[in-house]
């Protein structure tokens, strides 16, 4: 405060009225001003006597008002102190009193104000340090042009990930049509195995990781398929991938198993037969590499049986060599019958799609023989991978583990050839080729003689389960109508390589070999040793006493197929008997006999001389049994004895 | 140290010492001696070898061959093999006896194989012990053949 020079202020009283109302033209009207006995009145009105000096609390705030008003005018100045001098018991000061003493406060405060701002504009003992505070609201200018700019930054963003987005989904639908070459690779991938030998990609189609000891290399080489024209529309079935497959594995091939009756003369063989089958269908979906390479691989695999049963059938020493010529193998399992094994394999060319198809007939190519072939030779496989041929010492041939051994514990010829499987694989399939056909010769033998004969009927079951060495049916013979009763011969035949056994119902065996006559005939000697044992049988029911009975008689002609069997029957009075010898090929006989007194041409003589003899049999007839009513033979037959027992009353 | 073969047991070899051990071996222990040929001297005695035909008659066992040495043959050498059998003196009475059945008066008396271990397990090299005293004997004899029977 001191040597701050001393500030003059003016300052004049707003005598001014309040203003009533203005007019239209804009005079003002005024308020007279309140005069002292009015002023009075009104204050004496807002006096609350009940209060007492406990209201000075109340009405030091309307104090406090009251000197607010401090600048303002003459008028409230009056009333302030006219308050004061009515409430507060204070010397009444002179009206300006207030206003100086703001206005010196003022000044105060404006000095200090000053005094610091000069020591702060020092910055020796005070600084000003700025209080971080909202920004003030810029103009709206230069807000809009700054919104404007940041959302182009961000339009300009999204711009960029749309366009990126737009560009990947053109692109995805271009490479439908043409497919990138990795993913193509890729796909591949997943179904061989392939690797990289410097700039190629080559892949492996044989069997060598399953187990086969063939010596094809079985590689393929992946090429990438540059020949597409871009201008031109890209082709459906389009492929940057292409697979080149060795040039001996191109086209299909297939195993042919096939027997023949004949067996052709010796010019005749190396023809080969090489037709094409109509190709496998493809899975839809599957692309042309694979195709391509499956059909790669079984031509392969049918070079290997190939390989291996050519190399077995010029080994192994057996009765009958085996012809190896071209493309087959020729044995003769069964005299007269020829066994074929052929491998055909037809290329793509041109010139094999124009020859004509040879002739074939279904029967002939047995695929159960193919599809076996392809059986055994996976077993092969399997079989140097098992756990007794791996692992195996470097130094060591593939073998069984015990064959190790066989040097160093001396091992003799039987137990050696007890280790090794002595079978190969053309033994195999001409076994099953036997067992095959012999099986068709007896269903064939076995229907014929169902269809021809009608008399004792034949059944055959066949059995459900069989082997590929053996089948088993059960034939029963039967007549018609007397199935319950005449139920005897019933035989079970075991089918097998080259023999079929025959086990009788009552416990006889016999082994008939593969002539399909001697099935033929064994069956009809069984048709004729039926007849009689129905005969037998119809005797209990009908009660009948049997005589005699003989499977095998002795008397006769000699039969040539098997023997004849005989029974002699007598009726339940003892009046008539009947006698019959049925045979295979001499067919059946059958004998009445008569007791004497129905016998007219009978010589008299004089030993009998009761009459009580003559009641006892006499001379056979025989009866025209063609002639006979019946549908078969046990039906006569019962007819026969019903008509010669006669019910008595 | 010999090195024999028996067709018997077509994929062993026998290497056996005088009153030595006896080792028997994969066929590839001949083409090992051969690697080893510098490590030591064949003896100068040429092969021996018996040669004839198997019989088989029941349980037993016949062999009858022709010893040659060379060129020259030098004797006939006949082995019986009782099958069942792998105890030495359990059957030597019944070998006897078959033998007597057909050589008469030539028949040997019990091997000296038999005769330290009479009840020990008969094996393949008991049987190429007796072969290689048999050619031993053999080869000891002068040119004129002399039957020798084991």
């Amino acid at each position: 405060m001191s040597g701050v020079r001393a500030v003059r202020i003016s300052i004049e009283s707003a005598c001014e009225k309040q203003v009533q109302e203005v007019g239209l033209d804009g005079t003002e009207t005024y308020l007279q001003p309140l005069s002292m006995s009015q002023n009075l009145a009104r204050l004496a009105q807002r006096i609350d006597f009940s209060q007492g000096s406990g209201s000075d609390d109340d009405d030091a705030p309307a104090d406090g008002d009251a000197h607010d008003w401090a600048g303002t005018g003459a008028g409230p100045g009056a009333e302030q102190d006219e308050d004061e001098g009515l409430v507060k018991f204070q010397p009444s000061l002179w009206p300006w009193d207030s206003v100086r003493n703001n206005l010196r406060n003022s000044l105060t405060e404006m000095c200090v104000l000053y005094d610091v701002l000069s020591i702060v504009r020092d910055k020796k003992f005070m600084t000003l340090d700025p209080v971080s505070q909202d920004a003030l609201p810029p103009k709206q200018t230069l807000q809009l042009i700054s919104k404007k700019k940041s959302l182009a930054g961000a339009a300009q963003i999204l711009l960029k990930g749309a366009e990126r987005l737009t560009k990947s989904v053109t692109e995805n639908q271009e490479n439908k049509l043409q497919r990138d070459f990795n993913s193509e690779l890729l796909r591949l991938r997943q179904h061989w195995k392939l690797r990289k030998v410097g700039d190629k990609i080559l892949g492996d189609l044989s069997y060598r990781s399953a187990g086969s000891l063939f010596p094809h290399h079985g590689t393929f080489e992946v090429i990438k398929n540059t020949d597409v024209d871009l201008d031109k529309k890209i082709p459906e079935d389009y492929c940057p991938l292409d697979v080149q497959i060795p040039s001996d594995l191109e086209g299909s091939a297939y195993i042919k198993v096939s027997i023949q009756k004949q067996s052709p003369d010796i010019g005749d063989l190396g023809t080969v037969n090489l037709f094409k089958r109509p190709l496998l269908k493809s899975k839809p979906g599957s692309p042309h590499w694979q195709t391509k390479l499956e059909a790669a691989q079984n031509v392969l695999l049918c070079k290997e049986i190939f390989a291996q049963l050519s190399r077995e059938a010029v080994q192994i020493k057996s009765q009958i060599p085996h012809i190896v010529v071209k493309n087959q193998i020729l044995s003769q399992p069964f005299p007269n019958l020829q066994l074929s094994i052929s491998l055909c394999h037809s290329s793509n060319d041109k010139k094999s799609q124009k020859s004509t198809t040879e002739k074939q007939s279904p029967e002939d190519h047995l695929y159960v023989l193919e599809h076996n072939l392809h059986l055994l030779i996976r077993e092969f496989h399997k079989q140097t991978l098992s756990s007794i041929m791996m692992p195996h010492p470097a130094s060591l041939p593939f073998g069984h583990k015990r064959m190790r051994l066989s040097g160093p514990q001396a091992f003799d010829k039987n137990e050696i050839s007890s280790i090794q499987s002595t079978e190969g694989l053309l033994e195999k399939i001409i076994k099953q080729a036997k067992h095959i056909f012999l099986r068709s010769r007896a269903a064939a033998t076995i229907d014929s003689l169902a269809s021809r004969i009608e008399d004792p009927q034949i059944q055959a079951h066949w059995s459900n389960i069989s082997d590929v060495y053996e089948s088993s049916v059960k034939v029963l013979i039967t007549s018609q109508g007397y199935e319950q009763i005449c139920k005897s011969i019933q035989l079970q035949l075991n089918i097998g390589v080259e023999q079929i056994r025959v086990v009788h119902r009552d416990g006889r065996v016999v082994t008939l070999s593969h002539q399909e006559q001697e099935l033929q005939d064994f069956l009809l000697s069984q048709m004729s040793q039926h007849q009689v044992h129905a005969v037998q049988q119809l005797a209990k029911v009908m009660g009948w006493q049997v005589l005699s009975f003989s499977n095998h008689v002795g008397l006769g002609p000699i039969e040539s197929i098997g023997n004849a069997s005989a029974i002699t029957v007598a009726s339940p009075s003892g009046d008539y008997a009947i006698s019959v010898r049925n045979g295979p090929e001499s067919g059946s006989k059958i004998m009445v006999q008569f007791p004497r007194n129905q016998c007219k041409d009978l010589p008299k003589s004089d030993v009998l001389q009761d009459s009580k003899w003559n009641h006892l049999r006499g001379p056979f007839k025989e009866v025209e049994w063609n002639k006979m009513e019946g549908r078969n033979f046990v039906y006569k037959m019962e007819l026969l004895m019903s008509a010669l027992s006669p019910c008595l009353l | 140290m010999y090195v024999m073969h028996n067709s018997e047991h077509p994929l062993s070899c026998f290497a056996l010492f005088e009153n030595g051990p006896c080792l028997i071996a994969d066929t590839n222990f001949d083409v090992l001696m051969v690697k080893l040929k510098g490590f030591f001297q064949s003896a100068k005695a040429s092969k021996i070898e018996t040669r004839g035909t198997r019989y088989q008659y029941c349980d037993f066992l016949v062999k009858v061959g022709t010893v040659t040495m060379g060129p020259s043959a030098r004797g006939i050498s006949v082995e019986v093999e009782y099958g069942p059998c792998v105890v030495a003196s359990d059957c030597w009475n019944l070998l006897l006896e078959f033998l007597q059945s057909f050589l008469g008066s030539h028949t040997p008396g019990a091997p000296a194989v038999f005769g330290n271990r009479h009840d020990m397990v008969y094996g393949p090299a008991d049987t190429m012990v007796q072969y290689m005293e048999l050619f031993n004997k053999i080869r000891k004899q002068q040119q004129l053949p002399v039957a020798g029977i084991r």
